[in-house]
Order: structure tokens, then sequence, then C-alpha cells
């Protein structure tokens, strides 16, 4: 069975069978092995994808459910080799230790913020209660988050003052 | 490769066509939320999934001056962003925004948390409290109308056979007097599986509450009415003396329900939390503002 479908700008027309799942597709069919499976049945939130705008557990949709969609993966982040200020920003923050959970996690904070680039704590919080990292506690991940935020609204304040 | 074939209906039309062709094997695919985790764990390569997530008219939540219509693939983020249901169905909006996370909110849907008919699930006591009505597509093109409860039958059972699907959920619009609200306890605070859940509408005219409706969910095999607990607290005025007597009721129904079961201990001292949440939520307001008059 024939699924099209976009993964990170780029269309791709490929056989797939009608019981994988995205995240089977992602990793095997694409390469694209920055998502990882943790739990797999949508605890651990290892394996969030964007899909239209919007984060889902790529281990709980079948691909072919996402034929005509545009989907978003980790690998998605970098452009013309550099990070994504997201990515930066968990690394300063030290928000990475054994790193599992990071790709699910940037990409749960990356829909926040395509949605919202201005979220509360409150919203943060929310946004990643279906990530599970068992390494920074969350504070510093959180802490990332609040740094991109801040940074992003700081060239439009100076503007504003000047 | 396994021997399973995916069916993506784009219409109502098209769907009768795959449920004509239902069979022992067939699976309704909404959200997936549920479903994919069955597949995998019973170890399912065979048979037809039906995917409902490609028909738009499914994911849809439209209103008319009786009823709010959910299309039976719209989401629980779509749910509790709705601003009709955010006004008129309060308690569900409160069940849908404590499902799960984030990811599985904007996947999973309302008519595969009532087809999956699970014990503990979150929006079922909420549609039973606001009277909701369940529409079913059969494979001959016909439609019928059941009360939500009446869909249920026990835990993980409904009573919709092979060939026909939940379509859309009604929810009647009550008048501006009707309040609701959800409480729900599980064993951490966010994405969490309902241990006990509570879900409550009420009309209330001059501090009196003149109807209401408590339905008690994860403690037995199906979501169920109160009734005992109903008749404690109607036509009764609010008051804190109401909320001991709402208490004690809840407590004796859940001493009925689960007599036998381990788990009795626990649950019957656990509904005192939600019933001070779900009392003041409801009626919170107003018992201040009978004291004030005191």
């Amino acid at each position: 069975m024939i699924l099209d479908f976009n993964v990170n700008g780029r269309d791709y027309s490929i056989e797939a069978d009608a019981r994988a799942r995205l995240i089977d597709v992602l990793r095997e069919d694409l390469g694209l092995t920055g998502t990882k499976e943790g739990c797999g049945e949508g605890e651990c939130g290892a394996c969030t994808v964007i899909i239209d705008g919007l984060a889902v557990n790529s281990c709980l949709v079948m691909a072919h459910q996402t034929r005509g969609k545009r989907i978003l993966t980790v690998e998605s982040l970098k452009q013309d080799g550099e990070l994504d200020s997201l990515q930066k920003s968990f690394i300063n923050n030290g928000a990475v230790q054994c790193g599992y959970c990071t790709p699910g996690m940037l990409m749960s904070c990356k829909a926040l913020l395509m949605r919202n680039p201005n979220p509360t704590e409150h919203e943060i919080r929310e946004a990643i209660e279906g990530n599970l990292c068992r390494c920074t506690g969350y504070v510093k991940i959180i802490n990332a988050v609040k740094e991109v935020v801040k940074e992003s609204k700081a060239p439009s304040e100076e503007d504003h003052h000047e | 490769m396994s021997n399973m074939i995916m069916k993506t209906p784009a219409s109502i039309d098209e769907l009768v066509m795959c449920l004509k062709q239902s069979d022992d094997n067939t699976y309704l695919l909404s959200g997936g939320t549920d479903l994919i985790i069955k597949l995998r764990n019973s170890k399912i390569y065979e048979g037809t999934l039906i995917d409902l997530t490609g028909i738009d008219d499914l994911k849809q939540i439209k209103y008319n001056a009786e009823y709010i219509k959910i299309g039976a693939a719209a989401t629980f983020n779509q749910i509790t962003s709705n601003t009709m249901l955010i006004k008129h169905a309060k308690c569900l909006v409160q069940a849908s925004s404590q499902i799960g996370s984030t990811q599985i909110r904007n996947a999973a849907t309302l008519g595969g948390n009532i087809a999956n008919a699970f014990a503990g699930a979150d929006a079922i006591p909420a549609l039973i409290a606001l009277d909701a009505m369940v529409t079913i597509l059969k494979s001959d093109k016909t439609t019928y109308t059941k009360p939500i409860d009446e869909i249920i039958k026990g835990s993980r059972k409904n009573t919709l056979y092979k060939d026909e699907a939940i379509i859309e959920i009604s929810i009647p619009i009550a008048n501006d007097n009707c309040i609701s609200a959800f409480a729900k306890l599980g064993s951490r605070s966010r994405v969490t599986i309902s241990k006990l859940n509570i879900a409550a509408t009420a009309q209330v005219k001059d501090g009196t509450i003149e109807a209401v409706k408590i339905v008690l969910g994860a403690l037995g095999t199906k979501a169920f009415r109160a009734l005992s607990v109903e008749k404690a607290i109607e036509n009764k005025d609010i008051s804190e003396a109401l909320y001991t007597a709402f208490e004690n009721e809840l407590v004796k129904q859940v001493d009925e329900a689960i007599p036998n079961r381990s788990s009795l201990g626990y649950k019957r001292e656990a509904i005192r939390g939600l019933a001070e949440d779900v009392y003041f939520d409801l009626f919170g307001s107003m018992v201040r503002k009978v004291k004030c008059h005191d």
C-alpha cells in the first residue's frame, strides 16, 4: 500500500505495511532514527513528532493515517548546519543528560512554540506533561524553553526602546 | 509484511461501503491511542482497519438551537477549545482536558473513547451526566440514535455490531441555570488513568438545587448514575450542611457498588476528596453567598 506524505519538507511516496506505525516508517523506511521509541504506549513521549502543527506520539498513529499530512521530526530542527535556538538552549541549560527523551522533548516544546511563541511556565509544563525524563528533573528543560522565549522577545523590545 | 489491510474512506458514503464488508476481523481506527496498543499486545497481524480520521464530517463540532453535535473523530483537544462546549458542557471539557497528555489529546477522539468503553474512561461519565445521545451509522446507510448509557455494556464492551460505526455525539443545550463539573483521581495529578471519577450536572434556582445528575466512573465495570446521592440533594437549599449529606451518601454508594473489591477501603475514603472538588466547583460561589446572608 502506497503512502504519500511530507516529512521534514520533503515529499515521499513509499510502500508501507497497513500495520506499520508512523514511528516504524520514520525509523525503518526513511532512516530518521532521531525519533526514539520508549514505551510504545503513549506514556513516555520519546517518539513525539509534529503532524500538521500538533505534537503526537508517533508510536500511537498508523503510518497510513498520516497520508497527505506534513510531519516534522527532530531532524527538521537543524537548518543549514546550524542547530535550532531550542536545541542550543537545551545544551546551554544542561537540559540533556542521557538524551533519550530529548528528541521527543524538543518536538513537544517546538509544537508549543509554533502555536504560542510566548508561553507561561504552566503552558510549558502542560506541553511536556507527556514526556518523561528520568535525568534532568524537568527544571532545566523548562528553563531552556523560557530562555528561548526570552531571547526571541529581546530584539523587538530593543527596537521598541530605540 | 502483515496480512492487514487499511481502508481509508473519505466520506460517509465510502464508510458505508467499507462497513458492508465488515467481519469479525475488522477494526474501526480513530485516534489509535487504544486500538494500536491492543493490536500490538494481542499480536493481531491480519484483518481490516477502517480509518475514520480521513472523513472531514466526523471531525467537526457543530451546533443548532437544541444540540451541540460532536463528530465522532473530533479530538479531545478540539473539545477543550470549543467555546460552545466550554459554555454548555463544562464537565466534558474538564474531563477532556485531563485525559492523557497533550500528544494523546491531539489524537484521541470522543467516538473512540465511547467505543473503547473502558470502565475508567473520563469522557463517558460526563456524557451520561449531560444526557448525550450517540448516533450510529449502519451498513445499509441508515442511522439510529441511542442514549450514551445504552451503548456501553460493560468494561470494554459496547452494543455496536461489526457493520456499525459511531458517527456523532449530541449534547442537548440546557438553559442557563444548568451547571456542571467533573473531577477525577488517579495515581498522580496529570497524565493519569482514573481510579475514580465523578461528573455532575445541576439546575439551580434561587439557591435551590432543582434537578441534579451525579455519575460515578471507574467504580465497577461501567459508569452509572448515583440515584441515592441525587435524591439526597435534590430540591434542597445549597449549604455546607448539604455538602456533608452529599459526601456521606457518596461513601454509601461506593460501599454498595464494590462491596467485595480490595479497593473498597481506598475508594470509600478517596470519594470524599472528589465529593469536595465537585460540590464546591458546582455550588461553591452559592455556598459563600448563602453564608453572607446569614
